[in-house]
C-alpha cells in the first residue's frame, strides 16, 4: 500500500459521510473499491440503502456512479470492501444469485430484444419460472403452463398499470426510447424486487413521459418496493428521491435531504470542479 | 387437418415468407414426382436423397438450437457430426478395432454419450467467455477430432475408415429382415417406364423412416423448447446476456444446455449418417459439413426450426441437383464443382436482400394454449419482417 492510498484510507475510516443511523436497511456497502488500471474508480465508498426509501444517486460524470451500480449488482468483482443484501453478504457473487436475495437492476441504455414483442420481453421477467428448467417442458408441461399463464396475466396487469397494455403485441425494438425505459421498469417489476436499481431512468426520455416514470416510481414505492436511482436530471431526482447521496470522485461525498444536498458547498463545488 | 377441412383459410393465414416457401415446396414435390413417374429418378436413389435430407436437417436442427437460439457460434458442427458417426460405427462394425458387433441401438447410446461428454468439455472453458471464444475453440476443436480419427489407427481404422457397419434395424425382431423378405414390384406408373422396387429400395425405404423418426422427435422437442420460458431465456441470452444476467438468470447453466442440446442433435445426424452409409471415413469430418449446415441455418432463418429444416433440404437440393447440370450438354463447363461458388453466390445474395433468411420465427413464442386470441396477423401479434439488420 502506498502513501497516497493509507491516507485515504484513513479518510474513509475517520470520515464517513453517508448517515450510517439508519434502522432498516436493505442494502449495505461497505468500504467498497475497485480500479482499472491507474483508474480508481470506487473509492473506498460506503453507504447504506434504508428500506422503502426512493434513495438517489447523483455525482458530476465520471464520479462512479455506474461503477458502484456493476459492482453492488454483481457485475464488476470488487477489489476490496463488501455489499449486503438484506444482511446476507453477496460481494463477489454473480449477478444472477445476487437477483435471488432480491436486488434487481435496469439499464442506462434499454436493452433491446430483438424478435419478440413486448409481451414476450415482459415474461422475460419473473424469476424462478418452472418452464426454465428444460426437464420441466416434457415432464411437468401442466405445471409450466399455470405458470406461463399466470405470468401472462401479471405482464397484461402491469402494462395496464404503466397505460403501455396497447403495446403488448407490438415488436419489442419498434417502440420509442421513453416507451422501452417504462418497459424495462415494468419487466424488472416482474422480477419481485425488494430493492430495484435504475441506472437513469429518465435519460432520453421526453418531458411528458418523464412525469409518468416519476409517478410509477413513486407508486411503485409505496407499494413496497425500494430504490436506488442515478439520475443526472436534478430536477427528477430532487423530486422524487430522499435521501439523495453525492458520489465524486468513487466515494460518498455526503448524504442528506434534496434540500440540504443543493445548498452544500462541496456539492456544488464538486460540480464545478472547484474542489482540489 | 385444417389444411385439408379448410385450404383457404389455412392459406390465408400463412404470413407471406409461409406462403412463399409452401409454394416452393409443392412446386418441387411435383417436380420430384414428375421425376419419379418418368423413371428420371431412381426411387432408391431418391430415398437416399431423402434420408441426406433428413440428415441435413438434423444438423441444423442442432446448430439452430446454439446459435439461432442462444447465439452460441459452433464451429464445430462437423466434429459433433463425427463424433455420432464414428461412436456408433466403431460399436457396431464388424470392421471396428475397437468393440464391434454390437446392436446399433447401443452404438447409438454410446455416441450421444460420448457427444455430450464433448460439448461439456469445450462448453465449461468457453461458455463463461465472450461469444468469441466458443467460435475459436470450436474452429480447432473440430481440426482436433478430426486428426485424432485420421491418426490414432489402432482405434479407428485411420484413413482406411471404418466397414461392415449394419443397417439401423440389425437385431430387432422383424425390421432386420425386413428389406429380404419383401417381395420384389415391378410398377408401371405411365405407358413405357418401368420402376422395379427390390431390396435395396425396401432397405431405403426404412431408413427414411429412422431418419424421419429422429428428425420428427428433434422437432418436437426443439418446437417445445423454443415456445417456452427456457427458450425465452435462450433468445434474451442471444440478444443481450448482461440484461438476463440482471434479470436474474443463470446464463452460463442456460448456454450449456443449449450446447449440449445442439451438439446431441448433431451427433444424432452422424449415427444415422452412419447407418445410411454403411461406411465412415475421416473424409467425413471434413470442415465443409460445417459450413453448409451454418448456410442451412443462415438461409432457412437463424432462430426458426422449421427454417432449419427447409434450409437443410434445400442444401440438399443444391449439392445433388448440380451433379444432374453436367447432363445439359450446352453448359460448356464442368457445373458440379462450381457447387460451393453457386452457394457462396447464394449467401451473398440472400445477405444483401433477405438477411433474416427465408423463414424467420413467424409468430409470438409464448406457452402454446396460454395465449387464447393468438394475434396472426401481421399487424398485430406477427413481428414485420426486418428490413436490413437483425438476423433472427
Amino acid at each position: 500500500m502506498t502513501d497516497a492510498d493509507a491516507t485515504a484510507a484513513d479518510a474513509a475510516a475517520t470520515d464517513v459521510a453517508a448517515d450510517q443511523s439508519k434502522d432498516d436497511v436493505v442494502l449495505r456497502v461497505e468500504d467498497l473499491q475497485k480500479s482499472f488500471g491507474a483508474l480508481t474508480a470506487t473509492d473506498h465508498a460506503t453507504f447504506e440503502v434504508e428500506r422503502g426509501t426512493i434513495t438517489g444517486l447523483i455525482g458530476p460524470n465520471g464520479a462512479g456512479k455506474s461503477t458502484l451500480f456493476n459492482l453492488v449488482s454483481g457485475f464488476y468483482e470488487p477489489d476490496g470492501g463488501r455489499v449486503e443484501v438484506n444482511g446476507t453478504e453477496v460481494t463477489g457473487m454473480e449477478p444472477y444469485e445476487i437477483a435471488d436475495h432480491g436486488l434487481i437492476r435496469t439499464f442506462q441504455t434499454p436493452r433491446k430484444l430483438e424478435g419478440m414483442t413486448v409481451r414476450e420481453a415482459m415474461l422475460v421477467g419473473p424469476r424462478k419460472q418452472p418452464g426454465e428448467s428444460f426437464l420441466n417442458l416434457f415432464f411437468r408441461p401442466g405445471d409450466v403452463g399455470e405458470h406461463e399463464a399466470a405470468n401472462l396475466a401479471d405482464a397484461e396487469r402491469i402494462l395496464e398499470e404503466f397505460e403501455i397494455d396497447h403495446l403488448a403485441t407490438q415488436p419489442a425494438t419498434k417502440i420509442s426510447g421513453g416507451q422501452m425505459k417504462l418497459v424495462e421498469l415494468a419487466r424488472a417489476m416482474l422480477a419481485e424486487p425488494e430493492l430495484l436499481l435504475l441506472d437513469e431512468p429518465a435519460a432520453g426520455v421526453n418531458p411528458t413521459l418523464r412525469n409518468k416514470l416519476a409517478e410509477q416510481i413513486r407508486r411503485l414505492n409505496e407499494q413496497g418496493t425500494t430504490f436506488l436511482l442515478i439520475e443526472h436530471d436534478m430536477d427528477f431526482v430532487m423530486k422524487l428521491a430522499d435521501p439523495v447521496i453525492v458520489l465524486d470522485q468513487g466515494s460518498v461525498l455526503m448524504e442528506g435531504t434534496p434540500q440540504e444536498v443543493q445548498t452544500d458547498e462541496r456539492v456544488i463545488d464538486a460540480y464545478l470542479g472547484g474542489s482540489p | 387437418m385444417r389444411v385439408l377441412s379448410d385450404p383457404k383459410g389455412y392459406w390465408a393465414d400463412l404470413t407471406r415468407s409461409e406462403q412463399g416457401v409452401v409454394a416452393f415446396i409443392v412446386a418441387f414435390a411435383g417436380l420430384l414426382l414428375v421425376g419419379l413417374l418418368t423413371g428420371a429418378l431412381a426411387p432408391t436413389y431418391f430415398l437416399y436423397l431423402v434420408g441426406l435430407a433428413g440428415m441435413y436437417a438434423l444438423l441444423s436442427f442442432g446448430l439452430n438450437s446454439q446459435w439461432g437460439f442462444t447465439g452460441l457460434i459452433n464451429f464445430s458442427v462437423a466434429a459433433f457430426f463425427g463424433i455420432g458417426a464414428y461412436g456408433t460405427a466403431l460399436m457396431s462394425a464388424s470392421s471396428s478395432p475397437i468393440a464391434g458387433d454390437l446392436l446399433p441401438i447401443v452404438g447409438l447410446v454410446v455416441a450421444l454419450v460420448v457427444a455430450a461428454l464433448l460439448a461439456l468439455a469445450i462448453g465449461i472453458p468457453t461458455l463463461r467467455l465472450r461469444a468469441d471464444y466458443l467460435a475459436i475453440a470450436s474452429l480447432g476443436l473440430a481440426e482436433v477430432v478430426r486428426l485424432v480419427v485420421l491418426n490414432e489407427r489402432q482405434f479407428t481404422n485411420g484413413s482406411a475408415g471404418v466397414r461392415g457397419i449394419p443397417p439401423f434395424f440389425e437385431g430387432f425382431p422383424v425390421l432386420a429382415d425386413l428389406p429380404q423378405m419383401m417381395p420384389g414390384l415391378a410398377i408401371r406408373p405411365l405407358p413405357g417406364t418401368t420402376i422395379v422396387l427390390e431390396t435395396p429400395f425396401w432397405g431405403a425405404l426404412l431408413n427414411v423412416v429412422v431418419v424421419l423418426g429422429f428428425v420428427g422427435v428433434s422437432y418436437a422437442v426443439l418446437r417445445r423448447a423454443h415456445r417456452s420460458p427456457w427458450g425465452r431465456v435462450l433468445r434474451t441470452i442471444r440478444s443481450d446476456e448482461d440484461l438476463a444476467r440482471a434479470l436474474g438468470k443463470n446464463t452460463y447453466g442456460f448456454k450449456m444446455q443449449s450446447f449440449v442440446l445442439g451438439s446431441l442433435i448433431m451427433a444424432l445426424a452422424g449415427v444415422f449418417y452412419a447407418h445410411l452409409n454403411l461406411f465412415v471415413s475421416p473424409g467425413d469430418l471434413d470442415p465443409v459439413t460445417t459450413f453448409y449446415v451454418w448456410v442451412a441455418v443462415i438461409l432457412g432463418g437463424s432462430g426458426s426450426n422449421r427454417g432449419a429444416l427447409f434450409g437443410g433440404f434445400v442444401i440438399v437440393g443444391i449439392r445433388e441437383g448440380t451433379r444432374f447440370l453436367n447432363e445439359f450438354a450446352w453448359i460448356p463447363i464442368d457445373v458440379a464443382p462450381l457447387r460451393l461458388l453457386l452457394i457462396g453466390v447464394l449467401i451473398v445474395v440472400l445477405m444483401r436482400y433477405r438477411p433474416q433468411g427465408v423463414l424467420p420465427p413467424q409468430r409470438e413464442l409464448i406457452w402454446p394454449k396460454v395465449v387464447d386470441e393468438a394475434p396472426d396477423r401481421p399487424d398485430s401479434g406477427v413481428r414485420e419482417a426486418k428490413v436490413g439488420g437483425g438476423d433472427d
